[in-house]
């Protein structure tokens, strides 16, 4: 299924939440809403998913190009995954995983062997099948996680809407479910938005990310394009660390961003080219894949430079030796653009 | 949110253990502690209890059961006035206990959904008045009984804003539906109605209603603040309706609490003095227990009143251990419900 939103702001009193955002996802998309928080994106999954209203004036949310906006939250079928699962506390994981469909009216209400099936089903996807007696209090936090997910999709709802979904997981158990849920994405191919302040989680996972800031959408793109061509300084400051060089705009007048793995480190001049700096070591920091390497330059500027560990051995740097420094790619902004 | 900090905010949840104090200071507060509670607490419920049975056990029962005398025996004029005297003392003291009884029944439930209502309508939405309605809430907890019980009157007296209207409503006692046979057709009836409100049973309900009203609702709010909204959220967005969400999901996120709330509810139904004083009009068939027991003192029969004490005293005690055996019941199952956001 489709969504759109058209021009939806919000606002609590003079506080603006969400300030005209559009927005379309394509059916089977997988869009991740990236920002910081206080950023309005959770905000906006849930004008999405009719838990709250946009203000007055707002466009519609449109679903398959209709218009849900007066539609009640029991009624847009959506599934919608809190950050804490809102799981049914005294319920057993069955019950929870059931608790949808025991709720439809009894006409579309499914018999209790349909019931039972059903929930085995997703039982089994999310591979909690010799589960279904536990109490969610029972389980651990990535086990309720697919839980709440199951849950969800037991009333096959049009669009699976989740809130910082892996938030609340350590860093093992995130990584692990993000590729599930990227997998599990790619067998059922229902629309899905997610919530997250995780740059590496909405690039990895997602077909598309909307990077998110203060009340507005900066970039939305998929995530190659977001990373490779920020459309903003945010976007190039959110996505990752970065240098920032003054009057190294064309003009002469901008600024430069440059991620610390756009550097070169050069031990002589002459293969450093015509634009290299001179710099001291002033740190070294081994982080496994990759060294991190402080410079100071001669106007006392601290450049954060990544190098590989074999380019770094290769190199064999050691702190207090001045070194040729060179930026392989830069992103520049009008100067007042950035600061 | 973490789980912990919201387990010792709510009033059913485990206090957290103190650092442990200095001996001296710890046998100093528990001796005084053990010393307030004997005398002001202990020693008069078991007085009541020594009064209650001043004239041993034949003389409790008889409060409730006067003697009946064999058939055959002739008695002096004297003799036939005591008892009848007491068979009618006697019938009061079952009235009392059987209105204070059908008042509570009255006034708990109502009171559970104004609570819950007044509950859910603070913790789960955020309104204009919101803070002025929280406060109104524990209103009664601040104003005297008797004020309370005035401003009923004040208000459904004869002389009251509404008191023409009040004088004039006539309602049925649904305590006095009785069987009556096929022959009016319709086999049940009801067979007493009043008029008036105030120094009526009504006027009684009305007071203890107002009494009893934060004690469900304080107990709630707390807990339902903690819980949020989330899971009734995706209740619905699962398509249940409104009131199935409230029935599978808040109410029994909130059952311990409720009960609780219940439970205190009742207990002061029970024993209310102040307010009902005023309504009832001191008329003896508005007897509640409380004001029962103040006539039977009044009238110098400290014996009998000590036995209604008694029976009170055995609700409140009774009370007290319901409310514990909830209160370790949902400290039981407080952790395993806590364990949300833990991992």
């Amino acid at each position: 299924m489709t969504i759109e939103i058209r021009n939806i702001s919000k606002s609590y009193g003079d506080n603006k939440i969400l300030q005209n955002i559009d927005l379309k996802i394509e059916s089977g998309e997988l869009v991740a809403l990236l920002g910081p928080s206080g950023s309005g994106k959770t905000t906006l999954l849930r004008v999405i998913a009719g838990i709250e209203q946009a203000d007055e004036g707002s466009g519609p949310v449109l679903f398959d190009d209709v218009d849900v906006s007066d539609v009640d939250l029991g009624k847009r079928r959506i599934g919608f995954v809190f950050q804490h699962y809102a799981l049914f506390k005294h319920m057993n994981v069955f019950e929870n995983i059931a608790f949808g469909l025991r709720a439809k009216p009894r006409r579309e209400r499914p018999g209790e062997a349909q019931i039972r099936e059903k929930v085995q089903t997703l039982l089994d996807l999310i591979q909690l099948g010799n589960m279904a007696q536990r109490y969610p209090s029972q389980l651990s936090g990535g086990q309720r996680q697919r839980v709440a997910l199951a849950r969800a999709l037991a009333v096959e709802p049009r669009v699976l809407l989740l809130d910082e979904p892996f938030g609340a997981l350590d860093a093992t158990v995130r990584r692990e479910l993000r590729r599930w849920l990227r997998r599990l994405h790619d067998t059922i191919h229902v629309t899905t938005i997610f919530v997250t302040h995780d740059q590496e989680e909405a690039l990895e996972v997602s077909d598309r990310v909307a990077v998110m800031n203060a009340g507005r959408i900066e970039q939305y793109a998929p995530p190659q394009e977001v990373y490779e061509k920020p459309a903003s300084p945010f976007v190039f400051k959110f996505l990752g660390n970065y240098n920032l060089f003054h009057g190294r705009g064309q003009s002469g007048d901008g600024a430069a961003l440059v991620r610390p793995h756009d550097i070169v480190i050069h031990r002589d001049r002459d293969s450093a080219g015509p634009d290299a700096r001179l710099g001291l070591v002033s740190h070294i920091g081994f982080g496994g894949p990759v060294v991190k390497v402080e410079l100071e330059t001669e106007d006392k500027t601290h450049v954060d430079v990544e190098v590989t560990t074999p380019t770094f051995n290769d190199l064999a740097l050691k702190r207090g030796e001045t070194v040729w420094f060179a930026l392989r790619t830069q992103q520049e902004y009008e100067y007042d653009f950035v600061i | 949110m973490a789980g912990a900090p919201i387990a010792a905010k709510t009033a059913l949840g485990p206090i957290k253990p103190a650092p442990p104090p200095h001996p001296v200071a710890r046998t100093v507060l528990v001796t005084l502690a053990v010393s307030f509670l004997t005398i002001f607490i202990l020693v008069p419920l078991v007085n009541v209890f020594v009064q209650a049975f001043a004239k041993g056990l034949d003389g409790y029962l008889a409060v409730f059961w006067p003697p009946q005398p064999a058939p055959e025996q002739v008695l002096s004029v004297v003799q036939q006035r005591k008892l009848a005297e007491a068979a009618v003392q006697a019938g009061r003291t079952w009235h009392a206990i059987g209105l204070t009884l059908s008042v509570a029944a009255i006034v708990v439930p109502l009171n559970i959904c104004f609570g819950l209502a007044a509950a859910w309508a603070t913790t789960k939405f955020n309104f204009r008045g919101r803070a002025l309605l929280i406060s109104l809430i524990d209103l009664p907890f601040s104003v005297s009984p008797v004020v309370a019980g005035l401003v009923f009157v004040l208000l459904l007296g004869r002389n009251g804003i509404f008191g023409d209207w009040a004088t004039h409503l006539t309602w049925i006692d649904p305590f006095s539906l009785r069987w009556v046979g096929f022959e009016a057709g319709f086999p049940l009836a009801f067979e007493r109605d009043y008029s008036g409100v105030i120094f009526t049973p009504l006027a009684i309900v009305l007071a203890s209603v107002f009494v009893t009203f934060p004690f469900v609702a304080r107990s709630l709010t707390p807990l339902m603040e903690s819980q949020g909204t989330d899971e009734e959220l995706a209740a619905l967005s699962l398509g249940a309706s409104g009131w199935r969400t409230f029935f599978k999901i808040t109410v029994p996120n909130v059952k311990w609490a409720l009960l609780y709330g219940v439970i205190l509810c009742t207990a002061r139904a029970f024993g209310e003095f102040g307010a009902v004083s005023v309504v009832s009009g001191h008329v003896d068939v508005n007897d509640t227990m409380p004001l029962r027991i103040e006539k039977l003192w009044n009238e110098y029969n400290n014996q009998a009143a000590f036995t209604v004490a008694s029976v009170l005293a055995l609700l409140a005690v009774f009370t007290l251990v319901a409310k514990a055996a909830i209160e370790w019941k949902a400290a039981r199952d407080l952790p395993q419900n806590q364990g949300h956001s833990s991992q």
